[in-house]
């Protein structure tokens, strides 16, 4: 009888190659379209040009746009998140990348860290440009300090959330892009981008706190504004913002697994 | 684990049952089969029969409702990491790799995928896509490429990792005929020079005749034959002669017995007795003989695995003659 060497099963350092792999992987694809890129962040950039000067009426405000500004941020992270974790899974599961992803050793459960640096990257792209362009463009004045990072951090963690909930939900129902679009939409609207969230009635205010990157958009406005994260700590916003992240996050994380396990009870690994 | 001397694949008793609304659509029934290192197995069978659904189990994208698959030993439901490190897979009707990339890019990524470092993804890679042909157009995305060349990546993305076992639905689906060959020479040459062990399902018949030594026929989710190729032809070869003579047609339709059939070519004419056993060849025989036309050569007739399979996914009875691995391998 024939005897075939095995390959060897490797070190605990295959995990991290593998993870890094999809992040490679993910920067490259988004390498391949960055036209389409740079057109999503120009589109993305002259809407909130266009909300700017509604609001404004007819002119841009300075106090509504420093408020806002956090909110376009956090938007363009959370949309391309969405958008693209939504698209690059559904678009797996027609190629039958999908499939050819997971004859890794690798589980999907860390595979998916992986995908998720790839969004991150996307997501910030546009959103640090559009954002730096508008600060500097309009003179926006803020109070940068070191702490301001820790909202900024929370928030993006926020939005690759939203993006790992909506990828999971794609994993099951491949059609759930469209009603995507319309989940950003509820993120524009009550994400701060238009006006700053306080501006809502009460009870609006507590819906827009449960939906994605509000929270984060709240703390982010405290923090450069210079009151400083005890104050939104104090407030309730800042720990708020730390149980969304970690619920956000466990849920995608768990639907994710779930349905990709689901998937490979039902081959629907694959179109 | 190195010098691993078990089967390469053991099935047993897998069985997949699908929920289709309210009814439960049964895939793949008890298919039990072992796979010696080394060889290459036809796995055939009818739209539906459940192929590809027994190849996605093999490989732990789908899970079974029953049974066990064991690849080089490793068992796909317990020892998963370690089981998928044995495969590389090209799967039906997918694309396999990302088409917006190159080709060498997809290697590393799929390297990687498997846990290898940059080192030792990069030599194979270079030897795959030389070897296939692609290495002068490597960084040039996979959208840009023929078909036959897009199947040659997934081919390569498949070995990157130098499992030994491969597993190949469809692979010369939609390629066109030199592109096919290319196929159809690598696969001999990963089991006869590699030593790979290979399960190819195909629709083409001739490639699986061609290609492997042993054949397993599904239906409706149920193995209904197993065999070495040539015991699977032979056990269903018919008394049935083929005899050719140095005539023309003409020559000798007076002298046809009846169901016999007479097609000529340019140097002689070969006639084709119905299955009436001896008496029908001897009786011939007799006749050219005293016409005194010169007889060329008489063998039986050996039908093609086509024929075979018709006749197997066509009988009545669910089950076919089989052989256990230990006999075929």
């Amino acid at each position: 009888m024939t005897v075939i060497a095995v390959p060897r099963t490797g070190g605990s350092a295959y995990t991290l190659r593998a993870v890094i792999g999809e992040t490679t992987k993910g920067l490259l694809l988004l390498w391949r379209r960055r036209a389409v890129l740079i057109m999503a962040t120009v589109s993305v950039g002259l809407i909130y040009l266009m909300i700017e000067f509604f609001v404004g009426a007819g002119r841009i405000d300075h106090g509504v746009l420093a408020a806002t500004l956090p909110g376009l941020f956090a938007y363009a992270v959370a949309s391309s998140a969405a958008v693209q974790g939504c698209g690059g899974i559904a678009e797996e599961i027609n190629s039958g990348t999908l499939e050819q992803a997971h004859l890794s050793p690798v589980p999907p459960s860390l595979l998916v860290l992986g995908r998720l640096g790839a969004l991150a990257a996307e997501g910030l792209i546009p959103a640090v440009v559009l954002t730096a362009a508008f600060w500097t463009g309009f003179g926006v004045h803020y109070t940068v300090r070191p702490d301001a990072l820790v909202p900024v951090v929370l928030t993006v963690a926020d939005a690759l959330a939203y993006g790992l909930l909506m990828a999971a939900l794609t994993v099951a129902v491949s059609s759930i892009g469209a009603l995507g679009h319309v989940f950003n939409m509820i993120v524009m609207f009550f994400g701060g981008i238009f006006v700053p969230v306080t501006a809502y009635p009460h009870g609006v205010v507590i819906f827009a706190r449960f939906v994605p990157t509000t929270l984060g958009v709240e703390v982010l406005n405290t923090a450069l504004a210079g009151r400083g994260l005890g104050a939104a700590w104090t407030d309730g916003t800042l720990p708020w913002l730390l149980v969304h992240v970690v619920v956000l996050g466990s849920l995608g994380w768990y639907i994710y697994t779930f349905n990709i396990r689901r998937a490979r009870r039902e081959g629907g690994l694959s179109a | 684990m190195a010098g691993y001397e078990g089967m390469a694949i053991e099935l047993s008793g897998l069985t997949k049952t699908y929920q289709r609304g309210k009814q439960p659509v049964t895939a793949v029934q008890e298919v039990s089969l072992s796979i010696p290192p080394g060889q290459v197995l036809g796995l055939l069978g009818p739209n539906g029969a459940g192929k590809t659904t027994t190849i996605k189990m093999i490989c732990g994208l789908i899970l079974p409702t029953a049974g066990s698959v064991r690849v080089m030993g490793f068992d796909v439901a317990k020892q998963r990491s370690s089981a998928v490190r044995q495969i590389g897979a090209v799967l039906e009707g997918s694309r396999n790799v990302y088409w917006p990339l190159s080709a060498w890019q997809n290697l590393m990524y799929f390297g990687r995928l498997k846990g290898l470092r940059g080192a030792e993804i990069k030599p194979r890679a270079e030897r795959l896509l030389s070897e296939l042909g692609l290495w002068e157009r490597k960084d040039e995305p996979v959208s840009s490429y023929s078909r036959g060349m897009q199947q040659k990546v997934a081919i390569a993305a498949a070995l990157i990792t130098d499992p030994p076992v491969i597993l190949l639905d469809e692979p010369t689906l939609g390629l066109d005929v030199e592109a096919a060959r290319t196929v159809k020479d690598w696969i001999t040459h990963l089991a006869r020079d590699e030593g790979k062990t290979v399960v190819l399902t195909t629709h083409q018949l001739a490639t699986a005749q061609e290609l492997s030594a042993r054949i397993a026929v599904i239906r409706n989710g149920s193995v209904i034959a197993d065999l070495a190729t040539g015991e699977l032809l032979s056990s269903y070869s018919e008394d049935r002669f083929v005899v050719r003579v140095d005539a023309t047609r003409d020559g000798i339709t007076a002298l046809l017995p009846a169901g016999a059939r007479a097609e000529a070519d340019a140097e002689s004419t070969v006639v084709t007795l119905p299955d009436t056993g001896q008496e029908a060849l001897q009786g011939f025989l007799a006749e050219i003989r005293a016409k005194g036309i010169p007889l060329v050569s008489v063998s039986r007739a050996q039908p093609d695995l086509e024929e075979v399979f018709i006749q197997l996914i066509h009988s009545d009875s669910g089950s076919a003659p089989s052989a256990d691995a230990e006999r075929v391998g």
